[in-house]
């Protein structure tokens, strides 16, 4: 359950600054897109700014680059919406994370923020810490109302696993959106998009990834966190799952499909950030969502969403168009849980 | 800004910004060793890896041997001990200070190794994560699913959006300004000097080869090749 006293600090604005994250924009570019497509859609601005570089927490906490390198870097990209007077959305965990805790250390140790800024005059910027750097999903149930409104594909019948990730509600157990354990903000946007939200025991398992551990120890400590999720997935009969950082979709897009190739598993849970989903179901085009960009196909998730349709509408004609069914489930969900 | 200016710089304002590493590491005196950061961290599920006993450790004064072991880079930074911490405890921002004191100690480069070119891209680019895609497997995915090339750049198009995401030259330029005068841009190149025969961190935790799946016992991978 999102938690009132945090929902209520988080402004709706008509434009905010979209702080883009370079796993979206390198490898799966729809996140993105699809992020324009559906504020667009519900009435919101997003600005962007080439001068914005990566967050640089990547780096950071691979200790590769050093706080004192970093902090400045945070304090720069943060100058640019400060100066044009909007307020944040992050789309990945790790710019979210990265930003907000120096943000606040900044704003907590005046005379280390004194010598950042010093350092950002010598660029002709300058960081005062009021543009509020907010989540895509702090943002999203804010608008829920707007969101319904355009919904015009529901996603009924569709199974939905949820993927919260670790950074945004672990490390901020204090002041995320909802509890770090027990979540439901993306549970209650997949039933404003018509879905059906599924519970799985996994569901607050890592991906696998961590920071580091795919590039510093390979496979051996990440791969058997993904199998027992993706093992959990498959016992709940999902046809998708959802993400709100595209580093966890980076992961498990591509880690199943390594599963696949090696013959360790036979996985296919298309994996999608929550606003490809929601675009989808405010019938944008998947391929302009960009689900082409991901390693396990999204194909038969669309084609079962096809048929739910067409089966839903001969059923109305059937019956003389009459509006609703009670009971959606066909022996699609039969036939996807086999496939 | 000149060669020499800049050095100026990195000898003025690197010092005053050091101190700004010692604001992460959290009060781990607090700590009750109750062991509830440990039931729920992945390192520990797939590994002998202790959180717990590295505080233990810290607190009674074997710091030295966390400095040294390779525990101290087993750490998947997921803040699930943090978030059960009963004392609030940020273990992970302990992790990387430590991290940063091993590398001082002159341990840990065969890890941060691996991660210098995405520090270079972030310095020459101004992203840590670039388009170009080597893993053929991804590849040849990505040109099924999208019925282009597989080249992100046909992909982004595809999408209506540019073929590559920039970043403005000034950006750049004051990227790579903070990173010279922080001493970020020495730290990569004195990494990259590092030979293989530097001191290697010393083993302490084992890999454990069984992770329970709702289904019973799953036993391991078999050695693979790398393609990641
Ligand atoms: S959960 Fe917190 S208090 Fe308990 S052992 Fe871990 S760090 Fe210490
Ligand atoms: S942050 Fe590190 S120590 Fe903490 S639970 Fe995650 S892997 Fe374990």
């Amino acid at each position: 359950m999102p938690r009132p006293e945090v929902m209520a600090r988080i402004p709706v604005d008509d434009e905010y600054f979209l702080f883009r994250s370079c796993v979206a924009s390198s490898k799966y570019p729809g996140m993105e897109s699809s992020t324009k497509d559906v504020f667009e859609k519900i009435g919101v601005a997003l600005r962007e700014s080439d001068d914005q570089t990566c967050c640089a927490g990547f780096i950071t906490f691979t200790s590769v680059a050093e706080v004192t390198a970093t902090m400045p870097a945070v304090a720069r990209n943060l100058s640019i919406p400060d100066e044009a007077g909007l307020n944040t959305v992050t789309m990945c965990n790790g710019c979210y994370t990265f930003l907000t805790e120096f943000g606040h250390f900044l704003q907590n140790n005046p005379a280390i923020l004194g010598k950042v800024n010093e350092m950002l005059k010598m660029v002709g910027r300058e960081y005062t810490g009021e543009s509020q750097v907010l989540h895509m999903i702090d943002v999203l149930p804010k608008l829920q109302d707007r969101i319904a409104k355009q919904i015009v594909r529901p996603l009924k019948g569709l199974r939905i696993a949820t993927h919260y990730g670790c950074h945004y509600l672990y490390g901020f157990k204090k002041d995320a959106i909802d509890d770090p354990f027990t979540p439901t903000v993306v549970e209650d946007l997949l039933e404003v998009a018509g879905a059906t939200p599924v519970d799985y025991p996994e569901a607050r398992t890592c991906c696998g990834s961590g920071l580091t551990q795919v590039v510093i120890h390979k496979e051996e400590l990440s791969l058997p966190h993904m199998k027992a999720k993706f093992d959990s997935l498959k016992e709940a009969e999902v046809d998708a799952i959802v993400v709100v950082c595209p580093y966890c979709l980076t992961i498990l897009d591509r880690g199943q499909a390594k599963m696949v190739d090696r013959g360790i598993a036979d996985y296919e849970v298309p994996v999608l950030y929550i606003t490809q989903l929601l675009g989808l179901a405010m019938g944008i085009d998947p391929v302009k969502l960009g689900l082409g960009a991901n390693i396990t196909s999204a194909q038969k998730f669309l084609d079962k969403l096809e048929r739910l349709e067409k089966s839903r509408s001969t059923a109305d004609a059937a019956r003389g168009g009459a509006p609703k069914r009670p009971e959606e489930k066909t022996t699609d969900d039969q036939e996807a849980a086999n496939a | 800004m000149s060669k020499v200016q800049t050095k100026r710089l990195r000898r003025e304002l690197y010092p005053k910004l050091r101190e700004l590493t010692f604001g992460f590491v959290s009060d781990l005196e607090k700590c009750m060793q109750c062991g509830k950061c440990v039931g729920i961290c992945p390192a520990a599920a797939v590994t002998t890896y202790n959180s717990r006993r590295m505080i233990h450790d810290i607190k009674s004064g074997n710091l030295q041997e966390v400095i040294e072991s390779e525990e101290l880079w087993s750490c998947f930074f997921c803040s699930a001990c943090y978030a059960s911490c009963p004392q609030d405890i940020n273990f992970p921002f302990t992790v990387a200070m430590l991290r940063y004191a091993s590398l001082y100690a002159g341990y840990g480069a065969e890890y941060v190794k691996k991660i210098i070119p995405y520090a270079q891209d972030y310095y020459a680019r101004g992203l840590t994560v670039l388009q170009p895609e080597k893993n053929p497997l991804v590849l040849a995915r990505r040109k099924a699913n999208s019925g282009t090339s597989g080249d992100m750049g046909d992909i982004r198009e595809q999408i209506g959006m540019p073929r590559e995401r920039k970043v403005s030259d000034e950006a750049l330029a004051e990227v790579q300004f903070i990173s010279d005068v922080s001493g970020m841009t020495k730290l990569m190149e004195r990494m990259l000097k590092t030979d293989d025969a530097a001191p290697k961190t010393r083993q302490r935790i084992e890999k454990v080869e069984t992770v329970k799946t709702r289904e019973g016992k799953f036993a391991g991978f078999p050695e693979e090749q790398e393609n990641a």
